[in-house]
């Protein structure tokens, strides 16, 4: 198979596929800019950080890549409860980069080689291959597309523009036409990222000092705890990048906009690419220039800012939250006027970029595409935003890639089971208007979703395809048996006026569960076992209310809509619904529930019909 | 096909009056329930008399009651079927309590959708059954619409829209810790919490308002024998309804008829008269008046005012006790001087002669008042709610009673965002689904996001 791009979705799906044994070629524009972070350098995040634990759980690379290279960690929202918990780290851009590249190269049944895509080759209705920049044609039984920002990619700096898909580099122009040719629809995004500044030119006394966690919490479930372990993973005698996960640590510095820079702002609106029409894609609501922030908040004295350093070797400097579109000269008298930047040396301008995209709505949700066969989809292509997000769709595509190839059903998770599940069934029922970002919010069984059951949420997933290997499957399963002991025996085991689980309900806190004096036994078992136990037993009501209504929900989901089935055609079914089920073509009588203006008397006809056909089409998922 | 989990109930035959209202339970818990509800188990296929009383014992019909155990069932599923009086209230009332006791509304065609996915019907069957059931499923929908479009529509705007705001000013400090939000202020959220449990107790409170909208308000006329029941009953309608005459005990079943008053709409019942020292076969009578007098919404108690007002029985007067009664003073014709009736204490009298229709315009004027009263305080508008409306209504409460509790307790935020979510769903029933999306684009335009 075919992988078309080495960003944070592509690499994903190289490496899956080529790790459950597909012959595999990676093709890049430019391989020293694989896996390049080309907006902030931090991974994880709020549901970021869940995402990527689940990548891990899937056999990704994304968790450990950020663990070695990560300059600094921090659990946010340690306050809340665990299922809103989320690990976040810094990493060291060019160590980031560089050992993706290095794992890639390693990577048996892989082969990476850089090239521009410039066509793809279709044959009746499927792809079978692409041509490339330099006149060498590949051929593979599917193709994935992971070209994040590059189609038809158009930089702005105030009236300044550049084609590219990121700063420095190209733009992918012929490839557009190609996916129009095949009927494939693409509409315009837009995103922005904002300067960077050399470190010896800033003022750090005058800003607050952000340290990372003294005990960080790492993305890679297996032998992260210890550094003994951690190397036996990394095989050290032939992995020369990365360091000791939480070692050394480096801080970020947080400063705030002033009143004067609100008026630089303010007196140069119409300069910006953003306010002067020049940009035609649609930016996300979550991240908005300062521009937005003074008009749209125009109350709010001061807006706050991060200095995050872009790695260990480097002194540059990201300013998190001045995103603009502003011309050059603005914005370094922007960038003068904040506390501590006052002598600031601009590395690189803020820019804003537009580029195409490919609305998801065409996508099963295996991301292989509904109007080309063998073609998938992964990352920004399909509108969405942020490493983590493409890294999931990437790995996600890259597995049902190889599964199409060899006539496997594809890996689908469901909404409840995580949020690449969330992130997959949004993006190709509901599409999207903005570039699309994970929130906790967006997963309706969030509760289920804490970071450190990733692994046990989608074990059933990972041993279906392949995705482990036997040992850490192995470990999986002891673990999921010890939880589910313990959680058993707290709910049946008497202590003092009760059982031991209601006793944990009771009182309140980390430091009251101590007081309990738990068995020793327990006390034995590692602390994500332990962990999981009382989240759990704690969150037992909860949990058992989320259970109860995904057993409610899945009743529906696991109906499969045959994908020849004619909506227009169904006697009994309005018009209206009609039209919209033809469009969407749902997969599943559940995601069709998900479509607006779907209603319940539609699903019941839908069901009915369904049910006829099964003496020949129908079939569970 | 998986096998449905959860039990539906819903009314078989047409809503409105008819001579029977039937109603059918499908689902695998049916067998218990009709063991909760009529004792042991009964046989299937056999149609049995029974008493239908609510969970807190009241007695609500005397209805026939007819066992299936599937998959010899209209829907293949263990099913009972319950026929009542034909009474819409009652019947709304029995659904009702099958909905407090674990059933769900059944969605509509969802008895001919499960009869199909257990092969009780063929697929042209079905479709001719689920095409009528759309026909009238749109209807419903257009009416539902119509009225979400009014009053009901307004306050379920205002009310999803204040929740989306107290969501998205809980949900901010979960997705955004790192953001320079202003500190949390539980209080406020609190605060809104107990308005809309305020509001959504208003709008729960027009359910039954909305029953004597379109049932009609029930006004039952008691009184001793001969008091001129009968006599107000045909003068309030216009015609002879009911049979007058001089002798005592004259009526003897009841006598329904429905007639405007005002802007309301009534349903009146004449009954037989109330016997202070009763012969055994009268008893049976002054039973069956007593259960109507549970039913009532409000008593037309008629005294003859020529004759000294018989002592009210104590069983009568305790279930008088808070119904709202009119006391009728009737026969004043026939006086000269002042009345010898001892009327009770507290309650508003008319003075009238069916005979005469003198005071008339009275007794009209005291009806309507009454039934004002009936209308719940909502503002000027008029709003009323259905079964299925109170029901998610009710979740809603709760949801929003446990939301609270949260707030004060200082409980974990995800935890009140669950609760949170529940309402949001209870909401969404009524007005239509709610995304995600609109919480967010609240979250947003309260919040300046972003790095
Ligand atoms: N003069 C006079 N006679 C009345 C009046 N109302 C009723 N009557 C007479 O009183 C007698 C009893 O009237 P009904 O209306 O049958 O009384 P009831 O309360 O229905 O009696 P039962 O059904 O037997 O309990 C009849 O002879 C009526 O004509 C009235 O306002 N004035
Ligand atoms: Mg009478």
């Amino acid at each position: 198979m075919i992988v078309c791009g080495a960003g944070h979705a592509g690499v994903e799906a190289a490496l899956a596929a080529a790790r459950m044994g597909a012959s595999t070629l990676l093709l890049t524009g430019n391989i020293d800019t694989i896996a390049q972070m080309s907006c902030n350098p931090a991974i994880g995040g709020q549901a970021k950080g869940q995402m990527v634990r689940e990548i891990d759980a899937l056999g990704g690379e994304m968790a450990i890549n950020t663990d070695v290279t990560g300059i600094q960690f921090r659990l946010l929202n340690e306050s809340k409860g665990p299922a809103v918990q989320s690990p976040r780290a810094q990493c060291d851009k060019k160590a980031y980069q560089f050992r993706l590249k290095h794992t890639l190269e390693l990577q048996a049944n892989l082969q990476i080689f850089q090239a521009t895509v410039t066509r793809l080759i279709y044959q009746s209705g499927r792809v079978i291959g692409c041509q490339t920049n330099l006149d060498i044609d590949f051929h593979g039984k599917t193709v994935v597309v992971t070209t994040g920002t590059f189609l038809r990619g158009l930089m702005h700096i105030g009236q300044n523009k550049n084609e590219g898909g990121r700063l420095g580099d190209f733009s992918a122009r012929t490839l557009s036409a190609s996916f129009l040719e095949a009927g494939i629809e693409l509409q315009r995004l837009k995103t922005g990222t904002p300067p960077r500044l050399l470190g010896r030119s800033l003022d750090f006394s005058r800003m607050d000092e952000q340290k990372g966690d003294v005990a960080p919490t790492l993305f890679a479930f297996h032998d992260t705890r210890s550094k003994d372990d951690l190397f036996h993973v990394e095989q050290s005698s032939e992995r020369r990048i990365g360091w000791v996960p939480g070692e050394n640590q480096v801080s970020c510095w947080v400063t705030y906009t002033t009143p004067q820079t609100a008026e630089i702002v303010r007196a140069n609106l119409h300069k910006s690419a953003m306010y002067s029409g020049e940009i035609e894609g649609i930016g996300p609501r979550y991240c908005p220039s300062i521009e937005d922030k003074f008009v749209r908040f125009a109350d709010k004295p001061r807006h706050m800012l991060f200095l995050e350093p872009e790695g260990r070797s480097t002194n540059e400097y990201y300013v998190n939250g001045l995103s603009t579109s502003l011309p050059f000269d603005v914005q370094l008298e922007m960038v003068h006027s904040i506390p501590g930047l006052e002598q600031a040396v601009l590395l690189r301008p803020a820019y804003a970029v537009e580029y195409d995209f490919a609305p998801p709505t065409q996508l099963f949700p295996s991301l292989e595409s509904k109007k080309v066969e063998n073609l998938f989809f992964a990352g920004q292509i399909n509108g969405s935003s942020g490493y983590e997000e493409a890294a999931s769709q990437g790995l996600v595509a890259g597995v049902n890639a190889v599964n199409k190839a060899r006539g496997v059903a594809p890996l689908i998770i469901q909404r409840h089971e995580g949020y690449i599940g969330v992130l997959i069934d949004d993006l190709v029922t509901k599409g999207t208007r903005e570039p699309y970002r994970m929130f906790t919010s967006r997963a309706e069984h969030r509760l289920l979703f804490n970071h450190g059951s990733a692994e046990l949420r989608l074990l059933a997933h990972a041993k279906n395809h392949n995705l482990l290997d036997n040992n850490r499957l192995k470990l999986i399963e002891t673990k999921k048996e010890r939880v589910e002991h313990w959680v058993k025996w707290l709910e049946q085991s008497s202590t003092i006026g009760g059982t031991w689980a209601t006793a944990i309900r009771r009182v309140t806190g980390q430091e009251g569960v101590g007081s309990l004096a738990l068995p020793n036994e327990f006390l034995r078992e590692p602390s994500t076992v332990r962990d999981e136990v009382m989240y759990r037993v704690r969150y037992a009501g909860y949990l058992d209310r989320e259970h109860r209504h995904i057993v409610k929900l899945s009743e529906v989901e696991k109906i499969k809509i045959p994908p020849n089935l004619d909506f227009l055609s169904i006697r009994g079914l309005r018009r209206e619904s009609a039209l919209k089920l033809a469009e969407f073509k749902p997969y599943t009588l559940g995601q069709a529930s998900r479509i607006s203006g779907v209603n319940p008397s539609d699903i019941s006809v839908l069901m009915i019909m369904i049910e006829a056909g099964r003496g020949g089409t129908g079939q569970k998922v | 096909m998986p096998r449905p989990t959860d039990t539906i109930a819903a009314l078989a035959t047409p809503a409105g009056t008819a001579a029977l209202a039937v109603i059918r339970v499908s689902g695998p818990d049916t067998p218990q329930l009709a063991r909760d509800l009529f004792g042991n188990a009964p046989p299937p296929r056999v149609m049995r008399h029974a008493d239908y009383r609510e969970c807190d014992g009241a007695l609500l019909d005397d209805v026939l009651v007819t066992f299936f155990a599937g998959p010899h069932s209209y829907s293949g599923e263990d099913s009972l079927e319950i026929s009542g009086h034909g009474n819409p209230f009652i019947a709304q009332k029995i659904l009702e309590d099958l909905y407090a006791r674990g059933c769900r509304p059944a969605e509509p065609g969802e008895f001919t959708q499960r009869a199909f996915l257990n092969g009780r019907m063929d697929l042209s069957q079905a479709e001719a059954v689920m095409d009528l059931i759309h026909a009238r499923s749109e209807r419903a929908l257009a009416a539902a619409n119509q009225q979400l479009r009014g009053a009901l529509g307004r306050r379920m705007t205002v009310l999803v829209d204040t929740l989306l705001g107290v969501l998205a000013r809980v949900e901010a400090y979960i997705d955004f810790p790192e953001e320079d939000l202003p500190a949390e202020d539980r209080e406020s959220v609190a605060q809104t919490l107990q308005r809309l449990a305020v509001e959504t107790d208003r709008l729960l409170a027009t359910s039954h308002y909305g029953e004597l909208l379109r049932d009609g308000i029930k006004t039952v006329i008691i009184g001793a024998p001969n008091a001129g029941k009968s006599s107000l009953l045909n003068r309030l309608v216009g015609h002879e309804r009911a049979i007058v005459s001089a002798e005592p005990g004259t009526t003897r079943d009841f006598i329904e008829e429905r007639l405007i008053v005002g802007a309301h709409a009534l349903r009146l019942i004449d009954t037989a008269g109330l016997n202070p020292a009763p012969a055994t076969l009268e008893k049976l009578g002054i039973e069956k008046t007593f259960e109507r007098i549970a039913e009532a919404d409000l008593l037309l108690l008629v005294l003859d005012a020529t004759q000294p007002a018989p002592p009210l029985s104590p069983p009568l007067l305790a279930r008088i006790g808070n119904k709202t009664t009119l006391v009728v003073l009737n026969k004043t014709d026939l006086l000269s001087g002042s009345s010898p009736t001892k009327t009770p204490a507290g309650l508003k009298v008319v003075r009238v002669s069916a005979l005469t229709g003198a005071g008339w315009e009275d007794l009209t004027a005291a009806i309507t008042e009454q039934a004002d009263a009936f209308q719940p305080e909502i503002g000027d508008e008029l709003v009323a709610i259905n079964a299925r409306h109170a029901q998610a209504l009710a979740r809603a409460r709760e949801g929003l009673g446990s939301a609270r509790n949260k707030v004060t307790a200082n409980e974990p935020v995800e935890l009140l965002a669950s609760d949170l979510r529940g309402v949001l769903e209870a909401f969404g029933e009524i007005s239509g689904k709610i995304d995600n999306e609109r919480m967010l684009d609240q979250l947003f335009a309260t919040f300046c996001i972003g790095k």
